[in-house]
């Protein structure tokens, strides 16, 4: 019995440790590089492990502020509104992000939209005036909305007159795809937060996991959630707690179902998609809370190459088996493979 | 005597009287224990995982530039100035609050008053309040 309690004993003392609840010197040692600047409309926080002269963080930062400019669509210089306003360009960045959003919108049935600019714009995002616009003036805007709007071919894209895009749904995952291949270049580990973005890039120097906090859509200062990440992953959320706007006593987020041209109105109040790519992680969060809970379990059903945090109104949290055994804490219910 | 029992070993454990069984607690005893300790380590898991434990300072960060490190303990005011606008933050009782600003949806305000987890952001503001101790999180997704 004795050597049994012993054994539990230190059982105990090591899942501790495990924890991270007792004290590390390793991480001390290290280099640590932090940053913050703002872009794309959000703040952008960077850690980097053992960039001693800074190279890696200058270059990162570099990344962020050529696409903070060229991907944004309201800078009257960008590519972008280049785009939007002759209706054709060959910058590099928009055409690989206008094909990863035709890719997206394939596999969630047209649940990623990248034209519903000037539909955002009608319900006041981006001007600062909210209202509820009337149903005329959302179907006048119809024909200039849709996919199929836009063709990428011989390296450029082109779009209808009248459509405008917006990489708001995609570009802080493509900024971190960028950032991570030159961070996996240089060698260097690091987490950066682009915005509520995660991506991990390597191993922390002491070895342990990168804990990831899921933000609890009712109480800003509060995680439902916390996971445990190995490597290099990328942890996105959309929801309807961080962009809206209430009129008589409802709820108007800032994401659009492209079938309504409305703001989402559903049971979720935010998914968080974890997998190898920021690009995906950031089109299929949008993507899965456009879709709802049950045909986003369908989706990751069928395509399987990502995993899922589906947070309810009621404050029910849902995941993929696969994140299971990385929930550090947080009550949920798995989802049946 | 109650949670005392003879243990199944019948060598004498106490050299100081032999002639008394070693007293050994019952298994009932050791489960409740050891039940106690991993209750214990996962009340302090969720303390330092789920953003329970309390900063002691907070970072004012306003444009990607770290303006000002507010001291959670000193009750007070403090109003930050950005090209956008204005926030009013207010320090009480341990936690820092945005009573007031200028942006048009206050998704800032409504935070509500925090000394940990999440930072609080104001988008239109470009202010972000960072706590100092984020509690054993390396990041959060928002």
């Amino acid at each position: 019995m004795k050597k049994r309690v012993v054994l539990l004993l230190l059982l105990l003392a090591l899942s501790l440790a495990g924890c991270n609840l007792l004290p590390d010197a390793s991480m001390q040692d290290r280099t640590v590089s932090d940053a913050s600047i703002w872009a794309m409309d959000t703040q952008m926080d960077l850690r980097l492990y053992g960039d001693t002269d800074g190279t890696v963080m200058a270059e990162l930062t570099a990344i962020l502020n050529r696409l903070d400019h060229s991907l944004s669509a309201t800078s009257p210089d960008s590519a972008l509104t280049a785009l939007n306003e002759s209706g054709r360009t060959d910058d590099a960045d928009v055409v690989y992000l206008a094909s990863a959003a035709q890719t997206i919108s394939a596999q969630t049935d047209g649940a990623l939209d990248i034209t519903l600019l000037p539909v955002s714009r009608l319900w006041g995002f981006g001007t600062d005036s909210y209202a509820v616009p009337e149903p005329a003036a959302l179907d006048a805007l119809r024909d200039r909305v849709g996919m199929d709007k836009l063709t990428v071919s011989d390296g450029a894209v082109s779009v209808s007159a009248g459509t405008m895009l917006d990489f708001g749904a995609l570009a802080k995952g493509y900024a971190a795809d960028l950032c991570r291949a030159k961070m996996e270049e240089a060698g260097i580990a690091g987490i950066l937060s682009l915005g509520g973005n995660i991506q991990t890039v390597g191993t922390k120097p002491d070895g342990s996991d990168w804990i990831i906090g899921v933000q609890d859509p009712d109480d800003m200062g509060r995680y439902l959630l916390t996971l445990r990440l190995s490597g290099s992953a990328s942890a996105v959320a959309s929801g309807d707690y961080q962009r809206f706007f209430m009129q008589d006593g409802v709820r108007y987020c800032h994401i659009l179902d492209p079938k309504t041209l409305s703001p989402v109105r559903g049971s979720l109040r935010s998914v968080t998609v974890v997998t190898d790519g920021g690009l995906k992680a950031d089109g299929l969060s949008t993507a899965l809370f456009v879709l709802g809970r049950e045909a986003g379990i369908a989706l990751w059903q069928s395509m399987g190459d990502f995993e899922a945090v589906w947070i309810e109104a009621d404050g029910t949290v849902w995941i993929t088996p696969g994140l299971k055994d990385r929930v550090v804490e947080g009550s949920y219910q798995v989802i049946e493979p | 005597m109650n949670n005392i029992r003879r243990g199944r070993d019948s060598r004498p454990a106490n050299t100081a009287d032999p002639s008394r069984p070693a007293p050994h607690l019952s298994t009932k005893v050791w489960a409740l224990i050891l039940g106690a300790a991993f209750l214990l380590l996962a009340g302090l898991t969720a303390w330092q995982y789920l953003g329970a434990k309390p900063a002691a300072r907070a970072e004012v960060w306003v444009d990607g530039v770290l303006k000002q490190t507010l001291d959670l303990s000193a009750d007070g005011e403090c109003r930050i100035e950005s090209a956008e606008g204005w926030n009013l933050l207010t320090v009480s009782d341990g936690k820092i609050a945005v009573t007031a600003a200028s942006c048009p949806d206050a998704d800032c305000v409504r935070c509500g008053p925090q000394n940990s987890g999440p930072p609080i952001v104001c988008l239109p503001n470009r202010v972000s309040i960072r706590f100092t101790d984020s509690g054993g999180v390396d990041g959060a997704v928002r």
